[in-house]
Order: C-alpha cells, then sequence, then structure tokens
C-alpha cells in the first residue's frame, strides 16, 4: 500500500519531488534527477513538475502548522535576481545597438520583476521564513529595476517595440509602488461608509422603534392600570429600549440622577408602583452614598405603602443637593408608628443625620374645598378625576448642603 | 361639551385614546399627518387639539410644523403636546411654536381628559419634568431672579415656588393649598411661565434643549 500523493509542506519550491519520493518510495535525490533530465529532453521534465504542483493536493498539517509552508528556496528574491540579470543584458544590447536582444531581454526584466511581486503577495504569506521585511525588500527591488530599466531604455532612443515596453515598465512600476496605498486608502474608504450606513441604519430602527414601539408600550401601560404586573413588564420593557436607543447619549460618569433612576427601575421591577423621577440643576456632587440610600428606602416605604405614582424629585443647587419622594398613599404620621418601626426612623431620618444633612417626613397637605372644581392636570402627577376622593399621601424631603 | 381633535399618526394609539377619554369630550375627528392636521384643524375648528410632537407629512416639522402652519387659529383652537419622548428639544420647540401644555403617552385618560379641560379653558398645562426643565433653563436653581413682572428671561420668586411644587408631583389644587393661594393663581402663575417659555429670548433655552435630552 503506498502512502498518497501529496506535496510535502517542507519543500524546496513546491514540494513535487519530496512528494512523489514518499510515494513512490524513491529516494529525493533520484526524482530530481529524473526531472531534470526531462527537463533538458525538450522541458517535459518542467512541465510535469508544473502539472502535478497545480493537481496534487498539499499534506494536511498537523494542527499547530496548519497553513504554514516552508520553502527553503526564496524564489522571490531568485526572480528579482534573474531580473537585474536580465536588465543588464538589456543595457549591454543597447549600448552594442542589438534591438531584437534588448527586447527579449526587457520582456524577461518584466516577467521575472512582477513575477517577484505576485509570487510575494501570492505565496509567501504562509510561509513564516518570509518575514515583511524580506517581502518589502522584494517589492523594492521589483519597483526599483522596471523603473531603471524603463528609463534608461526609454532614454536611448529606442525603436517603437521597445519603448512600448518601457512604458509599460514604467506605469508597471509606478503601479506596484503605490497599489499598497492605494489599497489601504480604499479599505479605510470602505471601513467608513459601512460605519455610516451602520449608524444610519441604528438612527432609523431607533425612530421606528421610538415611534411604534414606545407607543404601544405606553399604550398597554395606560390601559392596563399603573399598578398592574402588565404594565410593570411594560414599563420594564420601555425603560430597557429607551436605554438600548439612547446609549451613548448620557454621560459615561454616573451622578446623582442616573442613580436614583437605576433605584427607581429596580424598585418598580418588584412593587407595583410607577416612579417618575425628574432632576433639576447642575450636580455639584458626583453622588452620596447616604443620600442615596435614604432616597431608595424612602422610595421603597412608597412602593410598599402606598403604590400607584410615585414622584421623585431631585434639585441639586449650588450649595445644597434636595430630594423629594412623595407618594400618593394613606399617608403616615411619624408620632403614629410603633417604636419598633426602624424604616423611617433608623434608615431614613438616622441616616441622613449622620451624613451631616436632614429628612423630614410629612403629609402632604389636602387641598380645602376639593372635590367640587375642575381638575387641572399635569401629567403624571396630576390629581385623579372629580368624583374620587383626592389623594393626599405623604413627602419626603432630604436635604444635605454641599461642603466646598 | 368640549371638542376635541385627535393628531396622530399610530391609529392604534388613536383608537385608545379616543376609547379613554372622558365622556364629556367629544371628538370630532382623527388625523394622522401634519397636512391632514393642518387641514382639519381648520375645517373642524376643535376647542383642543391633542397634538403628536412626532408626525409624519409637510416638509418633515412633526407636531411644531402644524402649530405653525396653523398660528392663524391659535386664538380659538389650543393645543396639547403629546408625546412618548421627553427630550427637552422636542418639548420645548412645540411649546414655543405655541402649545399650551405637554403631557406623557404615559398618562392615563382620565389624566389626558384633565389636561384637556385645562387648556380648554385657557390654563396651560406643565408635567412634573417640563417644569424641571423650566426651573433649569431660567437658571432659578443657581438663584437667578425675575426683578419685575415684565421680565421675560428670568422667574419671579412665587413662579419658581409653584415650578418647584410641580417638579414634586403636586397638582395644581395641591400647590394652592401648599401656598395658601387661590387655584385661580396657581394656574395664572403657570401660565405666565408658559408664556416666558414661548416668548424668552433666553439663549440657555435653545442652547439646553438641543444639548440635554431629559429622559
Amino acid at each position: 500500500m503506498r502512502p498518497p500523493l501529496v506535496r510535502a509542506r517542507r519543500s524546496v519550491l513546491g514540494g513535487v519531488c519530496a512528494g512523489l519520493a514518499v510515494h513512490l518510495g524513491w529516494s529525493v535525490r533520484r526524482i530530481r534527477l529524473v526531472t531534470v533530465l526531462l527537463t533538458l529532453c525538450g522541458g517535459s521534465g518542467a512541465l510535469f513538475y508544473l502539472w502535478l504542483w497545480a493537481l496534487v493536493p498539499l499534506e494536511a498539517g498537523d494542527k499547530d502548522e496548519h497553513l504554514v509552508i516552508y520553502r527553503k528556496l526564496p524564489v522571490a528574491a531568485l526572480l528579482v535576481m534573474v531580473g537585474a540579470v536580465a536588465a543588464m543584458v538589456s543595457f549591454g544590447a543597447l549600448v552594442e545597438g542589438d534591438e531584437s536582444l534588448t527586447t527579449r531581454a526587457l520582456v524577461v526584466v518584466i516577467l521575472a520583476s512582477g513575477g517577484a511581486v505576485a509570487w510575494s503577495l501570492g505565496f509567501d504569506g504562509p510561509d513564516p521564513h518570509r518575514t515583511p521585511r524580506y517581502a518589502t525588500t522584494v517589492r523594492i527591488g521589483s519597483v526599483a529595476l522596471l523603473l531603471l530599466a524603463g528609463s534608461v531604455t526609454l532614454s536611448a532612443r529606442p525603436n517603437a517595440m521597445n519603448a512600448v515596453l518601457g512604458v509599460v515598465m514604467v506605469v508597471f512600476g509606478v503601479g506596484v509602488f503605490a497599489a499598497p496605498r492605494v489599497v489601504a486608502l480604499w479599505s479605510d474608504l470602505m471601513a467608513e461608509r459601512a460605519a455610516r450606513v451602520r449608524q444610519q441604519q441604528r438612527a432609523e430602527i431607533a425612530a421606528h422603534l421610538h415611534d411604534s414601539v414606545l407607543q404601544t408600550l405606553a399604550l398597554i401601560q395606560n390601559r392596563a392600570g399603573a399598578s398592574s404586573e402588565v404594565a410593570r413588564i411594560a414599563r420594564a420593557q420601555e425603560r430597557e429600549l429607551r436605554n438600548w436607543l439612547f446609549a451613548g447619549d448620557e454621560p459615561a460618569g454616573q451622578d446623582l440622577a442616573a442613580e436614583l433612576r437605576s433605584v427607581a427601575a429596580a424598585i418598580e421591577l418588584d412593587y407595583a408602583v410607577r416612579i417618575d423621577v425628574v432632576a433639576a440643576g447642575e450636580s455639584v456632587v458626583r453622588s452620596s452614598a447616604a443620600l442615596l440610600a435614604a432616597a431608595r428606602e424612602a422610595m421603597l416605604n412608597a412602593a410598599r405603602h402606598a403604590g400607584g405614582d410615585v414622584s421623585v424629585y431631585l434639585e441639586s443647587g449650588p450649595d445644597s443637593i434636595d430630594v423629594f419622594i412623595r407618594d400618593r398613599g394613606p399617608g403616615v404620621n411619624l408620632d403614629d408608628l410603633p417604636g419598633d418601626r426602624l424604616g423611617i426612623r433608623e434608615s431614613i431620618i438616622g441616616r441622613m443625620m449622620r451624613a451631616g444633612g436632614t429628612a423630614t417626613v410629612r403629609p402632604v397637605r389636602r387641598p380645602s374645598g376639593a372635590s367640587s372644581d375642575q381638575g387641572s392636570g399635569s401629567g403624571s402627577g396630576s390629581a385623579k378625576i372629580d368624583t374620587e376622593p383626592v389623594p393626599v399621601g405623604t413627602e419626603v424631603h432630604l436635604h444635605l448642603e454641599v461642603s466646598a | 361639551m368640549t371638542t376635541v381633535l385627535i393628531v396622530d399618526d399610530h391609529s392604534i394609539f388613536r383608537s385608545g385614546l379616543r376609547a379613554d377619554l372622558d365622556a364629556g369630550l367629544t371628538v370630532l375627528g382623527e388625523a394622522a399627518t401634519v397636512d391632514e392636521a393642518v387641514a382639519l384643524v381648520d375645517a373642524l375648528r376643535p376647542e383642543v387639539v391633542l397634538l403628536d410632537v412626532h408626525l409624519p407629512g409637510g416638509s418633515g416639522g412633526g407636531g411644531a410644523e402644524v402649530l405653525r402652519r396653523s398660528a392663524a387659529l391659535l386664538e380659538h383652537v389650543r393645543f396639547l403636546a403629546l408625546s412618548v419622548s421627553d427630550s427637552a428639544e422636542d418639548v420645548v420647540g412645540v411649546i414655543r411654536a405655541g402649545a399650551r401644555g405637554y403631557i406623557t403617552k404615559g398618562s392615563s385618560g382620565a389624566e389626558v381628559s384633565n389636561a384637556v379641560l385645562a387648556v380648554a379653558g385657557g390654563d396651560a398645562v406643565f408635567s412634573p419634568r417640563l417644569a424641571g426643565f423650566v426651573l433649569d433653563a431660567f437658571g432659578a436653581l443657581a438663584g437667578e431672579q425675575a426683578e419685575s413682572t415684565e421680565e421675560l428671561d428670568r422667574l419671579s420668586a412665587r413662579e419658581r415656588e409653584v415650578m418647584r411644587l410641580i417638579a414634586r408631583g403636586y397638582s395644581y389644587k395641591e400647590v394652592a393649598a401648599e401656598l395658601y393661594i387661590s387655584i385661580k393663581t396657581v394656574e395664572s402663575h403657570v401660565s405666565a411661565v408658559l408664556r416666558k417659555l414661548q416668548l424668552s429670548s433666553r439663549h440657555e433655552l435653545t442652547a439646553w434643549a438641543t444639548a440635554r435630552k431629559l429622559l
């Protein structure tokens, strides 16, 4: 059973001889000798070699060197050298005035230089021995050869054929020199365009979602009532969508308003409550742990005992921060609370006092002569319609001086 | 009976809103685009137009374009802006174009009905978020205060108090009770603030509106 015919990955040129030697069980030397002899008899050996090179598959590599090929022969560099020799021959022929020899030499220069560039671009990639520096050298060598031979030929008053070849060489040389830059420029341009298209697409999606999906979510919340399970899910979904749509519009650093919003969002997930956070003023301090914790406790209380709509208002002044948490529940009276109810006393008032601030809890004043006059709604914080009793609710006010 | 025109490009939302509105309100019609809205406002002359901020059609100006093209009718027809977006540029855009108030689409049918009645009665309707924006934009929190009632670029002390309470989630009635003033006085303060919001040349208004998105 013969081993399959594959080309070797560690090779001199194409790995054909080495592969044949393994396949036939001959020595590599013998194979090479036969190939060379056949090549001398009318070139059939070289043809056979190329044929096998084109059709025989590469040896399957190891995992580590899956795509790696080692070639002993630096083909590209050799081609540059062939080109250089041909260029010298062409110069000599030019001086002698032998025009047909010049033509043949120039064709060899073009083929060798072009072949060197093509080889280094196409075949040297998977070979770890061919460094980027080697590739650059090959390319510069080819370009120099082409430009030099071309310009010398053109300056020596050549015949028509050689003049055409000279022009081709100069154009080709400039092309090889400029190609990588043009390609880089082009791919930059394409990448930029792709990014712009993506951006545009995202904006379109955002506009569409904004109009239709957010509206539908608002409608669901509306019809289901603020405190229902369905409304809560819709609201959570709405917030998620908004965050995704407007990501990047928010400043990177978390400020107090953003933290309050995320606390409110977390509470809304657990309780049947809708918390509206309004922030005004430029925030001087980034954050205050005590203030945030107290505000969270107050929101939790509102969610547990009142539910429905809760309004949170953060006001950042030049020397103080105020947070108001207002619910529309039955209301609490601090004096009526049993001593073991630590919620308000400890985690809100005590916490704020230790941080150097104050906290007050008070019922919202009942409007006098309420039910007869017309309700003046104001968004989510408005009074309910006239037939319902006017809700009163509780407001917690947290106040913190900002020390300079 | 207060007559209403609903302008919104989503039919689901229109029908939902129509079903939710109070019995005391008569819906005269619905419009889905800028051109349709302008034509219907002129033909039907409703007392209040519920106007979506984002609308297709026209020259792409949305709700503000409807307001500008109906400018001659603003004496008789009052506009209440409705929006899913809380972004300041949207809200301030329609208010400055002549809307008498702004509410979010998350508001319940009862809230929208109340707001419609308030606007029909000549009052302005502010959401807590719009009040917060006004406080910010007029520099009220940095200590700026109007010297006289004529001044358009700053809020008076009383107006600031009213805006703060609205931002805290108080209804007009509750604001009145809190400040020991009548509801009428509260309403006149809010209307004064609305007027300033529409007429002020304070550069921060536009700058704020474009630079900041109040989510």
